[in-house]
């Protein structure tokens, strides 16, 4: 067993960072494309 | 089971695929051609102290044997589109299972001739004992080869009228070739190594039961891309 | 739409969970003695994980019923099930090397989750290049339905064919990634992120949905792309 534990958060911070963009990115992506348009 | 008639027709769409491909010979020259190419460079590119030929040469019989299935592939359908064959090949009185047989079985003979050229010719560049061990590696051959080309068959069928064709076919298909290619990559480099033949029984029945799902789903699939 | 407004409130209702579940991950649960902080990845990483492959499964389903019935809908529904999907199978490429380099020490590793991310991101992308590459809008959704269930069969083969690979080539583990046999405490905020990914799932495929309705409507009123209206 380990003394201390793996200072890795880092890692996690990156992870959930990326997680949040790729999610966000995709729900406002269909956001954008669903709103109705004015004919030009 | 498939009637005789079903078969007959199966030969028929074959025969005269074959008959085309052997009478111009471009085909199979150019995918020669590319095998010959990627073992020099092969040859010419490692450091024989870093990565022996028994690590190498597995590797490289696959990916030769891929390029030449995926040009097979390529020119499976586009006779027929060509001249608007397909058409004709359709209203003909024959089964869609025997259409999709029948190419698949000239896309067989295809990709087998460029691998009995292969085989003797990545034994010789990579001084590997290729003779010995020439059961296994047939046997291996022959189940990776034909699935990955029943599942390329009914693909081509697809993406043969689409706008980039050639290139279109080897994405979509990528990911049913990667599988096959692994188990019988993975099965190579063992009987190379002249490993025990009960290591690869794994990979054998992988491969099998690969083959015998996809032969069936295909053959099901494939009046599904020529219907109207 | 009503579908479409459906859609939103369930996606916005989701993405506000999926923000519990970050407080939740990263403040009130424990930290993992051994894989410290890095092994929180695991909340978000899994529950992508088992989207990604079930939307897979939905579209080869899907795609089935199709080629029975030949109702657009399941079309439809097949085609926004498959870019979800990718979203989904995005998320695992992306999370799991950030969580492979502490754990193992490489970027990349051949093993199951991994491989399998790889696999799916293949067939997503196959399967959306083929859609976009055929014109008739028939055979799109033929030729689709051939595709994914192709992809859905072959799930299986690579789950059985990693596990074996992974028994001759056995990884380079500092850390072992542990299956789930997690304590109480884990157990909940796993759940938890599971049922918010559900919810996802079924916002974003409804609003696909509905996108891809609205835009057959929009080319069977226009006829064509002349009053100035673009599609994305």
């Amino acid at each position: 067993m380990p003394d201390t534990v793996p200072q890795n958060g880092g890692y996690m911070v990156a992870a959930y960072v990326v997680g949040a963009v790729v999610l966000i990115s995709y729900a406002l992506s269909l956001y954008l494309r669903t709103r109705p348009r004015l004919p030009a | 089971m498939p009637s005789s008639s079903s078969l007959r027709h199966a030969w028929a769409v074959a025969s005269k695929d074959l008959l085309v491909e052997f009478r111009s010979r471009t085909g199979i020259l150019s995918a020669v051609v590319f095998v010959v190419l990627v073992l020099m460079v092969f040859n010419f590119g490692r450091d024989p102290t870093a990565v022996s030929n028994l690590v190498l040469a597995p590797s490289i019989l696959w990916v030769t044997f891929t390029f030449a299935a995926i040009l097979a592939l390529n020119r499976a359908f586009q006779l027929e589109l060509e001249n608007q064959a397909l058409d004709g090949l359709l209203l003909a009185p024959i089964g869609r299972g025997s259409i999709y047989l029948g190419k698949l079985v000239a896309n067989l003979v295809f990709v087998a001739t460029v691998e009995v050229i292969g085989v003797p010719l990545v034994a010789l560049f990579f001084n590997v004992e290729v003779w010995p061990h020439i059961g296994p590696l047939a046997a291996i051959i022959t189940l990776a080869t034909l699935g990955f080309v029943a599942v390329g068959t009914l693909f081509s069928a697809m993406t043969v009228r689409t706008r980039f064709a050639e290139l279109l076919l080897p994405v979509v298909l990528l990911p049913f070739m990667i599988l096959p290619l692994m188990w019988a990559t993975l099965a190579t480099t063992s009987v190379l190594a002249d490993r025990p033949l009960s290591e690869i029984g794994g990979s054998l029945k992988m491969l099998a039961g690969y083959d015998i799902v996809f032969v069936i789903v295909s053959l099901l699939l494939f009046p599904a891309t020529v219907n109207e | 739409m009503r579908l479409l407004r459906a859609g939103r409130w369930i996606t916005a209702i989701a993405l506000l969970l999926l923000a519990g579940v970050y407080v939740r991950a990263l403040v009130y649960t424990p930290v993992e003695r051994l894989q410290g902080l890095a092994q929180k990845i695991y909340y978000l990483h899994v529950p992508a994980a088992i989207w990604a492959e079930t939307a897979m499964i939905i579209v080869g389903i899907a795609s089935i019923f199709y080629l029975f019935l030949k109702d657009p809908r399941l079309d439809r529904f097949a085609h926004a099930s498959a870019e979800v999907g990718t979203v989904f199978a995005v998320l695992m490429l992306t999370t799991g090397p950030i969580w492979g380099k502490p754990i193992w020490g490489t970027w990349w590793s051949w093993d199951a989750r991994l491989t399998l991310a790889l696999f799916l991101f293949l067939l997503y992308v196959g399967y959306l290049l083929l859609r976009s590459a055929v014109a008739d809008p028939a055979s799109r959704a033929r030729f689709a339905a051939v595709l994914g269930i192709c992809g859905m069969v072959l799930v299986p083969f690579v789950h059985f064919s990693v596990y074996m690979f992974r028994t001759l080539h056995p990884m380079p583990i500092v850390l072992k990634p542990s299956a789930p046999s997690l304590p109480g405490n884990m157990l909940a905020t796993w759940l938890f992120s599971v049922a918010v990914f559900t919810l996802l799932y079924v916002g974003f495929v409804t609003q696909r949905y509905a996108l891809s309705y609205l835009r057959e409507q929009l080319e069977a009123t226009v006829g064509g792309g002349d009053s100035g209206m673009g599609h994305a």
